[in-house]
């Protein structure tokens, strides 16, 4: 006696219906139309997913290279009343910070960069010591003028070529106010992020603070990593003076973080349609399923099966069809993503965008998520039309 | 094993379109334990109706069916389906075998949702099949097997748990004669071997004469049949 009739006795009568369906032609077809389409549904689901996952991770390294993990903005005017030395001693005792690998302090402010006639509206920032972390291509670069590459190639600027900043405070003098203005060489440039919608420069923290107009002074602490950053963030806070703001990575890109999760949110329930309809034929199949076997159910319950067994054995049935399309959905789904993922089949304008291919990445909870909501709607399905088995009498099933 | 069947006033009616029909008007009937009991009658007089309330197939509209002591309108869900299951044994005119199972299987399935154990139940459905002649077709599907056959597997499978109780309606009735004849002497000789009591409903009133007891059921009433006039002539 096979295995199969050690099963518990539900099971092993969807097993021979789900082996049984293969013999009706039409049965057949909409077994295979439920478990394709929920298979369809699943790999469009994993797909969508992956590629949404992968676009944002790619922006998310995008925007959080340009991004300092803690932002702390001091009071104004700073500790010290010029922003200086207050900020210094704080700087002290956050390096202390286990965890803290670097802490910078920086002003922001915006202004004009000027050279050989062209003008260009950027935003200012100010930093102390070395070029920070978030000018990917600079990051520990001597202290000077920098500028994107993009600007740079624009502009047919190389290091050394003298610019100037103007800042939009002018400077009262007697013969009344004159723009304050400072002419330096450019040092060197950074990689312009795609995602920029404004031209950043970065000037050494002496000269950028007049240009800016006595700014507001900044600490930007980097950590080992963006969790780690958030978990220094309870010991950071316990340093601040009075007054001082503490802003993390996610809360300086909150707006992206909240769209890149909306959006993702809309795309499951967009693609989990698919699923829905796909479901709708598992409910078409086995009602039919059932209908074809009224009289072999009817006879199954004069031997004494339960309407309850009868009706397990169709919430199996349904959900081995669901599983099989599932099962090769998500196979279907995960291998197109890694093999376009590694081959890097989908290209993207790279002029348009900030990348040249379109990445997949596969996430756990993600691909568990589709699986659980199509298995879920596929339960609740066969739950629905498993039902009628509940019902059924005997006799009636049974009358010709 | 067998039991004792005590029905009091049994009644049931069906809405024909906008017509109540009274099938069976006040059934009183008592079959003693072990006792092979006929049931004849013309078409449409109820006889299935009949057996079916004797299985708790279907709700008597009044009167109760009492099977070993238990009124069946007492029980409910899945303490009927386990008195189905242990103290039934249906055989119909068409033999209900599922098409998706081997003759064993089909034979091994009320021992399976009996919870037995495969092995033993595989061994009882062989041990039945090879007494009704059908040792070499186990492993064959009804599709597979003649009128005849299937009829034989389908008396096994309601022998397969030894019933005390079995309702057989029509169980020749779609068989050629020589056929009907063979599988009827089984099943007699069967449920006398096992001790069985066994209830009987037919359109064969050669058959029927062979039954210890023979009722008419006639307008809703069952009665014994006095032999005044021929079983045929009832019948036909």
């Amino acid at each position: 006696m096979s295995f199969v009739w050690r099963l518990p006795f539900p099971l092993l009568l969807a097993l021979r219906y789900l082996r049984s369906t293969r013999k009706d032609a039409f049965v057949s077809f909409l077994s295979a139309v439920a478990a394709g389409g929920i298979g369809l549904g699943v790999a469009a689901l994993v797909l969508a997913l992956s590629a949404l996952g992968g676009l944002q991770q790619a922006l998310r390294g995008e925007v959080l290279a340009r991004t300092p993990h803690l932002e702390i903005e001091l009071p104004h005017p700073g500790p010290s009343g010029d922003g200086g030395q207050g900020a210094a001693a704080l700087q002290e005792r956050l390096l202390a910070l286990p965890g803290v690998v670097h802490v910078q302090e920086a002003v922001h402010g915006r202004g004009w960069l000027e050279s050989a006639g062209l003008v260009q509206t950027v935003d200012i920032v100010g930093y102390s010591g070395l070029v920070p972390r978030f000018f990917p291509g600079a990051e520990g670069g001597a202290p000077g003028l920098y500028i994107s590459n993009s600007l740079a190639t624009r502009w047919a600027v190389h290091p050394g070529d003298v610019m100037s900043v103007v800042s939009p405070r002018s400077t009262l003098t007697p013969l009344g106010p004159q723009p304050r203005i400072r002419s330096l060489p450019l040092t060197g440039t950074f990689e312009s992020g795609r995602t920029e919608d404004v031209e950043r420069i970065a000037l050494p923290v002496a000269v950028a603070r007049p240009l800016a107009g006595n700014p507001a002074t900044f600490l930007e602490v980097t950590a080992g990593d963006l969790d780690a950053a958030l978990a220094l963030v309870p010991a950071v806070r316990a340093l601040l003076p009075r007054g001082a703001e503490l802003r993390t990575w996610e809360q300086l890109n909150r707006p992206l973080f909240f769209a890149l999760r909306l959006e993702k949110s809309v795309m499951f329930v967009a693609v989990s349609l698919i699923v829905l309809v796909a479901a709708m034929a598992l409910v078409a199949d086995l009602a039919l399923v059932i209908t074809s076997k009224r009289a072999e159910l009817g006879m199954l319950a004069t031997m004494g099966a339960t309407p309850q067994r009868l009706r397990r054995a169709f919430l199996w049935l349904g959900l081995l069809i669901a599983g099989l399309g599932t099962a090769a959905g998500a196979a279907l789904g995960c291998g197109v993503a890694l093999f376009l993922d590694h081959y890097r089949l989908v290209r993207l304008p790279g002029q348009i965008y900030f990348l040249d291919y379109l990445p997949f990445r596969l996430d756990a909870p993600d691909v568990a998520a589709v699986l659980a909501v199509t298995l879920t709607l596929a339960l609740a399905s066969a739950l629905w039309v498993a039902q009628r088995v509940a019902r059924l009498s005997p006799v009636e099933a049974m009358r010709r | 094993m067998s039991v004792e069947v005590r029905v009091r006033g049994l009644k049931k009616a069906y809405l024909d379109a906008t017509r109540r029909v009274e099938v069976l008007r006040g059934i009183d009937m008592d079959v003693a334990p072990g006792e092979l009991v006929a049931i004849v009658g013309p078409s449409g007089s109820g006889k299935s109706t009949l057996l079916h309330l004797l299985g708790g197939l279907d709700v008597p509209d009044g009167g109760r069916v009492e099977v070993a002591g238990e009124d069946l309108a007492r029980l409910s869900g899945a303490a009927l389906a386990r008195f189905r299951n242990k103290m039934l044994g249906f055989v119909f005119q068409f033999h209900q075998l599922l098409p998706d199972f081997t003759a064993l299987e089909n034979v091994m399935l009320p021992g399976r949702i009996a919870g037995r154990d495969p092995r033993a139940a595989a061994n009882a459905a062989e041990k039945l099949l090879a007494e009704v002649g059908l040792a070499e077709r186990l492993d064959h599907f009804p599709n597979q097997l003649s009128g005849g056959e299937r009829q034989r597997v389908a008396l096994c499978r309601a022998l397969l748990l030894e019933p005390p109780l079995l309702l057989a309606d029509e169980p020749t009735g779609n068989l050629d004669p020589a056929t009907g004849e063979q599988v009827f002497e089984l099943l007699r000789a069967m449920a006398l071997r096992h001790g069985t009591t066994m209830v009987l409903v037919t359109h064969n009133p050669e058959l029927a004469r062979r039954c210890a007891r023979l009722l008419l059921l006639e307008d809703g009433i069952l009665k014994p049949f006095n032999d005044v006039a021929p079983v045929s002539e009832i019948l036909h």
